[in-house]
């Protein structure tokens, strides 16, 4: 528990970096909120009116206090271009996001780790060669390329699943899957790759360690010492690994969501960039560093859950 | 441990059999994802904005066709024909202009459509945050004459009004609504038009519904219009291959030629109204000097570039009129050979014989990109050196809007009467005079064009216009883009309208 807390009050002043550093990182991009949503016919009057009607005129301080006010409040904000709220924006993103990053995440492990065991266990035979194949392919693949034959060989040529698209799992179940189904395997085929090559080797380096060596003269079946023995002890750099591809996934997944056309989170900061919506790509920002930091306390959490040596050492600390 | 692994196993495998089986399940339904009474249209952009007033996007305007009839509105030759307004008269001095308005015409939230409504429209489209301000700015006052009978008094003739009335200008909506929801209006549009506004989620689509009450008797023909947003239009093709779109207001140039006859897919390929080119920046030292600016315009290979770059999908010119505008002349968009020599000739009479180096900056779509290394290769030839700067469209704006580039890749959607390719642009005012060109004839040419009603006598003005832009080549015209829309075969009633735009009126699918 004590962990946990520290964690989290840790936490804190990392938000408040990066709640300024992305204030301020936006306020240096060329180009004004004004100017990009009047477009390129607008008169300077109509950009000044407009930015006095949007706040941009305010000093930069006093910009960034009211903000972090009203993100503080549970209010992210209104969106610049058109005023709706940041938090149904992102609310309206989130599922996709979430399903997209978890769906690929479970369709990575599930690849990576028989994978990675099972090479780890028969090092130098053919299935080993096999499973590197497999993942040397899954680093070398463009997975926009494969998303793209995907679409083409399942919605095109066969017509079993739909082209692109995103339809929410509460409207429609079947759809839901039916649409998530090929942006979760293309993406979660690409994240296997570095997961299966991480599971291999430091299975192969538990492999080799002198309690294995001991459970094998103990004459333990081989099932036993691969998961009951060498497996756990194996799980902690995957583990981070695992951490960190999450918390990426959780980002958004900018060209997965342009190939399927999902509108998910990492096309909601691109789009805003662009329109200059300063409001919405801040607070966006601010929400997936949240995710972050809460992968990042689940990942310290799993450590003490695999490995007691963790536990104890922390507690006694 | 062991033990917690079996237990996550035993829950997961489970999960992913049931996933399998239910994506299996709806197998047999999956063509008919977009629904017969429905027709499903890609944009290649979320519409930023729903109200007319605030509109500065080009995407906006299509999806304005369904939900907001305009006081006039153009045919597929680009007349002007009645829409809301039934008939009109405009005075000898070209000064007044009265609009007859169709009566029982309902707004979606059941409040009447009348004379108040339309001055209360263009009051509002000429306020000081109104993106239309400029295009109403000769609009002096607004008369409601009688209910049905409104006039539009201007301060000087101004020719281009009713061109303007056809598009964001002339749209009406719901005076009601807007004093209801304020700013918020723009979420929530409620227009006369044939379709209703039903929902809209943000980056993903928009639907609307049929207008049941729509004015025109049998209209429109289909229940119910979804417009998806694919950004990407590789992405879009796919989708109207696979059926669950049914139209794209895009398609990608280099597959133009291979659906040209295809069973499932027809393309509608139309020269747009707008034009590409390149800016030069008259405040630099470099493009002071006029000849310098036609030495450059007299090695660029328009043809080359619309092969490459475009696929052949594009009309190349020289002229910031498409050749289906009315007032598109011939003679000043006269094809040209590329001319090293005269450009020699000229760049060494300019005192640049040995050529001199420069940066060029573009937006980041590939077209422009690789038509700008088509300039770059071409300008070699007398050697001049240019060097290519990519950046983000706000970028762009911003930096040719504030005068920090040298020369810029840089276009317009153009509009259907001439005025609207020529004066914001080449006006010494003009808001998209980036070049910062500014000559007293021209400025006078301008402002004659605007105020003479004889069509004939217009044309007149703007091919001297044209011929001056020739000679003092401010900006290098290089070609006008198509209008290229993919349809699925099963779609019938769709006619291309000179504005680029979808009416879907007509539109019903088998």
């Amino acid at each position: 528990m004590k962990i946990i807390i520290k964690r989290i009050a840790a936490a804190i002043p990392v938000l408040f970096i990066v709640s300024i550093m992305v204030f301020l990182m936006l306020q240096l991009l060329p180009g004004d909120p004004a100017t990009v949503i009047l477009g390129q016919e607008a008169t300077p009057e109509a950009v000044e009116a407009m930015r006095e009607q949007l706040g941009l005129n305010q000093p930069l301080l006093i910009q960034y206090l009211h903000w972090l006010g009203n993100v503080l409040q549970g209010n992210l904000g209104q969106s610049l271009v058109d005023g709706t709220s940041v938090n149904d924006l992102i609310a309206e993103r989130l599922p996709a996001t979430l399903e997209l990053a978890f769906g690929s995440f479970l369709v990575a492990l599930l690849i990576a780790l028989p994978c990675g065991i099972l090479s780890a266990a028969r090092p130098n035979t053919v299935i080993d060669h096999f499973c590197t194949f497999i993942s040397l392919i899954g680093m070398s693949i463009p997975h926009f390329w494969l998303g793209m034959m995907c679409i083409i060989l399942f919605a095109v040529e066969l017509g079993i699943l739909p082209a692109s698209g995103y339809v929410p799992f509460f409207d429609d179940p079947v759809e839901n899957l039916k649409t998530i189904i090929l942006p979760v395997v293309a993406t979660g085929f690409r994240e296997s790759a570095v997961l299966t090559r991480m599971v291999r080797s430091s299975m192969l380096e538990v492999m080799q360690s002198d309690y294995i060596r001991t459970a094998k003269a103990k004459g333990l079946g081989e099932r036993t010492i691969l998961f009951g023995h060498a497996l756990k002890n194996a799980m902690i750099p995957v583990i981070t690994t695992s951490g960190i591809m999450l918390a990426g996934l959780l980002g958004g997944l900018v060209i997965t969501e342009t190939i399927f056309n999902i509108p998910g989170y990492g096309k909601l900061i691109i789009d805003s960039v662009f329109n200059r919506d300063f409001i919405t790509v801040q607070s966006a920002i601010l929400v997936s560093a949240v995710f972050v930091v809460v992968v990042n306390i689940a990942v310290d959490i799993l450590y003490a859950l695999v490995d007691p040596r963790i536990r104890l050492g922390k507690e006694g600390a | 441990m062991f033990k917690n692994w079996k237990k996550t196993v035993s829950i997961i495998l489970p999960g992913i059999l049931l996933m399998g089986m239910l994506s299996g399940c709806g197998k047999g339904s999956q063509k008919s994802s977009s629904a017969k009474n429905s027709i499903t249209i890609s944009l290649h952009q979320d519409p930023p904005k729903l109200d007319p007033m605030l509109s500065s996007a080009f995407v906006d305007r299509i999806v304005f066709q369904n939900l907001y009839d305009k006081l006039v509105d153009l045919d597929s030759k680009g007349n002007i024909i009645p829409m809301l307004a039934e008939k009109w008269e405009i005075s000898p001095d070209g000064k007044t202009y009265t609009f007859h308005l169709k009566k029982g015409v309902k707004f979606h939230d059941g409040t009447e459509f009348n004379a108040e409504a339309v001055k209360f429209n263009l009051d509002r489209d000429r306020q000081k945050n109104s993106n239309r301000k400029g295009e109403l700015s000769a609009v002096a006052e607004v008369k409601v004459v009688d209910p049905l009978t409104v006039q539009i008094v201007l301060s000087r003739p101004y020719a281009p009004l009713l061109s303007q009335l056809t598009d964001r200008a002339g749209m009406m909506v719901s005076p009601a609504a807007v004093k209801k929801d304020g700013d918020k209006f723009q979420n929530n549009p409620v227009g006369t038009g044939p379709y209703k506004f039903q929902e809209r989620k943000k980056g993903n689509q928009l639907v609307l519904v049929k207008n049941p009450d729509y004015w025109k008797k049998g209209y429109p023909k289909t229940e119910k219009l979804i417009f998806k947003i694919m950004t990407d239009s590789n992405v879009a093709l796919v989708n109207l291959k696979s059926g669950q779109v049914d139209m794209t207001n895009r398609f990608p140039l280099n597959e133009v030629s291979k659906y040209a006859s295809d069973s499932k897919i027809g393309i509608v390929n139309q020269p747009g109204p707008g034009f590409k080119g390149i800016i030069f920046n008259l405040k630099d030292p470099a493009f002071q000097d006029k000849r310098v600016r036609q030495a450059i315009n007299k090695v660029i290979d328009r043809e080359a570039i619309v092969k490459v770059a475009l696929f052949g999908v594009g009309t190349p010119g020289r002229s910031a009129l498409s050749p289906t505008s009315w007032a598109y002349d011939a003679e000043s968009d006269k094809p040209q050979a590329v001319d090293v020599e005269g450009a020699q000739k000229l760049l060494a009479a300019a005192g640049k014989e040995n050529g001199f180096s420069f940066t060029i900056l573009t937006d980041s779509d590939p077209v422009s990109q690789q038509a700008c290394q088509l300039i770059q290769k071409q300008l070699k030839a007398i050697n001049i050196d240019m060097k290519i700067q990519k950046q983000d469209f706000g970028t762009l704006l911003d930096r040719t809007q504030k005068g920090d580039f040298q020369m810029a890749y840089m276009g317009w959607s153009g509009r259907t009467d001439p005025d609207g390719n020529f004066y914001s642009w080449v006006y010494s005012e003009g808001t998209d005079n980036f070049m910062k060109y500014s000559d007293p004839e021209m400025d006078q040419l301008l402002e004659e064009g605007r105020s003479l009603t004889d069509q004939g006598a217009r044309k007149e003005v703007y091919k001297k216009v044209m011929q001056k832009l020739n000679e003092d080549v401010p900006y290098i015209y290089l070609y006008h883009e198509n209008n290229v829309f993919g349809l699925s075969k099963a779609v019938k009633g769709f006619t291309p309208v000179p504005d680029g735009m979808i009416r879907t009126l007509d539109m019903t699918k088998e």
